[in-house]
């Protein structure tokens, strides 16, 4: 197990430049998402980690090794692809303990290890198969199990769950977490699911455009999305944004959009100027029904409503303006009808129309 | 009972491709059993006395036997060592090669595209010069430029079929680029790439006018074949028949175990 650091790594194809200039520690233990909307390099970052890509500038370390210029196999890495790659002319055993044989691992050693990890992933049936002989589920949990048994300083997932349905996803994700927890190896997961990545991950990398945009928890991540960037992309049904301009009273900063005005928290966004233009962000899961006079209140009139089951979307429109918002009390409301909801300050995210940047004052808040 | 009807028209449709396909052979094969005044008759026979006459003058022949000879080593070497130069310059054009893979790619494929008769009479001095008219390796030098190239451009796209994550996990468990592709890429393109070798194979195993042009008294079974039948008035239609026979038996042979050898390659994998 070990920690990796990359230091201003740069990839380019040709005059293309990929990735610019990424920083980033990923301390021991610790199961780190790569999420970005595809395109935005965190494939090509994982597959320079893993020896796969040639990195064109900078310098990536594994257990404070310098391991840039390492071929693949020499970087205590394993990975787990999209496409499971398993050897198809081999069995799901032999598929398994390939690189242990390589290695040229005690045959004793490697029989412990093939039963440790196919009683881990519940492939004890399968040993003798062949790969086309087995479910998508059944393969990738084989590509994990290959991957496990290596007993390698980092895991590296690249978009290990995508090709399979949503049901299944949901099932290996969870015994991905899990096994993390046992073997507490480094991880780094690809992925460009958010909902994948907040559940799995214990840290988020967002990246766009060869850039990171926020590093955090995934409540860091959710509730102080650091840039509009990462608001919009964080969180369904996605977040309302509102083009507004301030006024200031005795209170603190007020954003008035259209006809809507809506009070800011004077402690998360003192500094914000009388007249100056905001973009505000307004999280549908955050806002709720609420009585006429409350703070905040917005009347809106259904356009139309989300059955989401447990939850649904209202779709309103307010002074002209979409805002939808979650509610669990969306039985009782019909399309056409008059609504009251509200958002409290503290949950309303200002940003920079300009820059993108979140105007929340760099306080740890709660 | 349309749907009966349709199934006995296409199966009678079927029927008569089957006849008209296989029919010349089986007549080929018939008549290479056959003593001349059985073939000549003006009724066909189908009930006749089987005599392997035909196959025994044919091998008593020196000139056939010979051909014969010449005609399988020609054409395993001229096919191994295409294999052994092609199929890594396949991989490493699929897979390696960045910036330069179409060109050399269209390079190899344009070698092919001149008729044999435009380089038959320039090898004729070259190969007289340099004392290579009339041998083996002279036939085998000159059929190399065509099975590379064949080769090389039926493998390319079986090995741009192999998964390139297959090729990366190996790389990923330290397998240098050499196992890989003897390991991986090798077994997973062998049934296209087997193709490829049968295909060349067939090509040379068929090839008559270098081997006409190229060489007097060291020739293949084609330029054997072709000879007998301007012997004179009197056509040995038996032996021609059965010449036939021999001459399109061992490319199926060779296509049979080949397949059984590609077969077991692809089961095993390593130990």
């Amino acid at each position: 197990m070990a920690s990796i650091s990359c230091s201003q790594i740069v990839k380019s194809y040709g005059a293309h430049t990929v990735i610019k200039g990424l920083n980033l520690e990923i301390p021991d233990h610790q199961f780190v998402v790569f999420l970005g909307p595809s395109g935005c390099g965190k494939s090509t970052m994982l597959r320079m980690i893993a020896g796969l890509e040639e990195v064109t500038g900078g310098v990536i370390r594994i257990g404070g090794d310098d391991v840039t210029k390492r071929p693949p196999g020499e970087r205590g890495v394993a990975m787990v692809f999209q496409s499971y790659a398993l050897y198809p002319h081999m069995s799901v055993a032999d598929n398994i303990t390939f690189g242990l044989r390589r290695q040229g691992v005690a045959d004793d050693e490697i029989a412990r290890r093939l039963d440790h990890v196919a009683g881990l992933l519940g492939l004890k049936d399968l040993l003798a198969r062949r790969p086309r002989n087995l479910s998508g589920g059944q393969q990738q949990r084989v590509a994990m199990a290959r991957a496990i048994s290596k007993t390698p300083q980092v895991f590296l997932f690249d978009e290990p769950l995508s090709n399979l349905d949503a049901k299944l996803r949901e099932k290996l994700r969870t015994e991905i977490r899990k096994i993390h927890l046992s073997l507490k190896t480094t991880t780094i997961f690809v992925t460009h699911d958010q909902l994948e990545a907040m559940t799995i991950a214990d840290r988020i990398v967002l990246m766009r455009a060869g850039q990171i945009e926020q590093i955090g928890s995934p409540d860091e991540i959710f509730e102080q999305p650091a840039t509009r960037f990462v608001a919009d992309f964080i969180g369904t049904p996605a977040m309302n944004f509102l083009k507004a301009k301030v006024t200031v009273d005795a209170n603190g900063p007020i954003a008035h959009a259209g006809g809507i005005a809506l009070r800011l928290s004077p402690r998360l966004f003192a500094p914000l100027a009388d007249g100056s233009e905001i973009d505000i962000g307004l999280r549908p899961s955050r806002m709720a029904l609420c009585p006429v006079n409350a703070e905040n209140a917005l009347e809106g009139r259904v356009v139309l409503i989300e059955n989401m089951g447990s939850e649904g979307q209202i779709i309103t429109e307010v002074k002209g303006q979409e805002v939808s918002f979650v509610t669990k009390e969306f039985r009782n409301l019909k399309a056409g009808a008059k609504v009251h909801f509200t958002i409290r300050p503290e949950h309303i995210h200002v940003f920079d129309p300009k820059t993108g940047a979140s105007l929340r004052t760099q306080e740890q808040s709660q | 009972m349309g749907k009966l009807i349709n199934q006995i028209t296409i199966r009678a449709f079927l029927a008569i491709l089957i006849v008209i396909a296989l029919g010349p052979i089986f007549w080929t094969v018939l008549g290479a059993f056959k003593e001349l005044r059985d073939i000549v008759t003006p009724v066909p026979k189908l009930v006749f006395e089987p005599t392997i006459d035909n196959f025994v003058t044919i091998l008593r022949n020196p000139t056939i036997r010979d051909g014969l000879m010449n005609s399988i080593i020609v054409v395993s070497v001229t096919v191994l060592i295409g294999a052994l130069l092609g199929i890594p310059a396949a991989h490493t054009l699929a897979r390696h090669a960045r910036r330069w893979s179409d060109d050399v790619q269209f390079f190899v494929l344009s070698l092919r595209f001149m008729p044999p008769v435009a380089i038959a009479i320039p090898f004729i001095v070259i190969y007289l010069d340099l004392g290579l008219y009339d041998t083996l390796f002279g036939l085998v030098l000159v059929y190399l430029t065509a099975s590379v190239s064949t080769i090389i451009w039926l493998s390319v796209p079986a090995f741009e079929r192999v998964p390139r994550e297959i090729e990366e996990a190996a790389a990923m468990e330290g397998c240098q680029p050499a196992e890989v592709f003897w390991r991986f890429s090798l077994p997973l393109a062998a049934p296209s790439l087997f193709g490829a070798l049968v295909f060349t194979f067939v090509l040379i195993w068929n090839e008559l006018l270098l081997a006409l042009t190229l060489a007097a008294q060291n020739v293949t079974l084609p330029v054997v074949a072709a000879s007998i039948t301007s012997l004179g008035k009197e056509v040995p239609w038996g032996v021609i028949n059965a010449a036939t026979v021999l001459l399109v038996l061992p490319p199926l042979v060779f296509i049979g175990l080949l397949m059984g050898f590609l077969n077991s390659m692809v089961r095993i994998g390593p130990k």
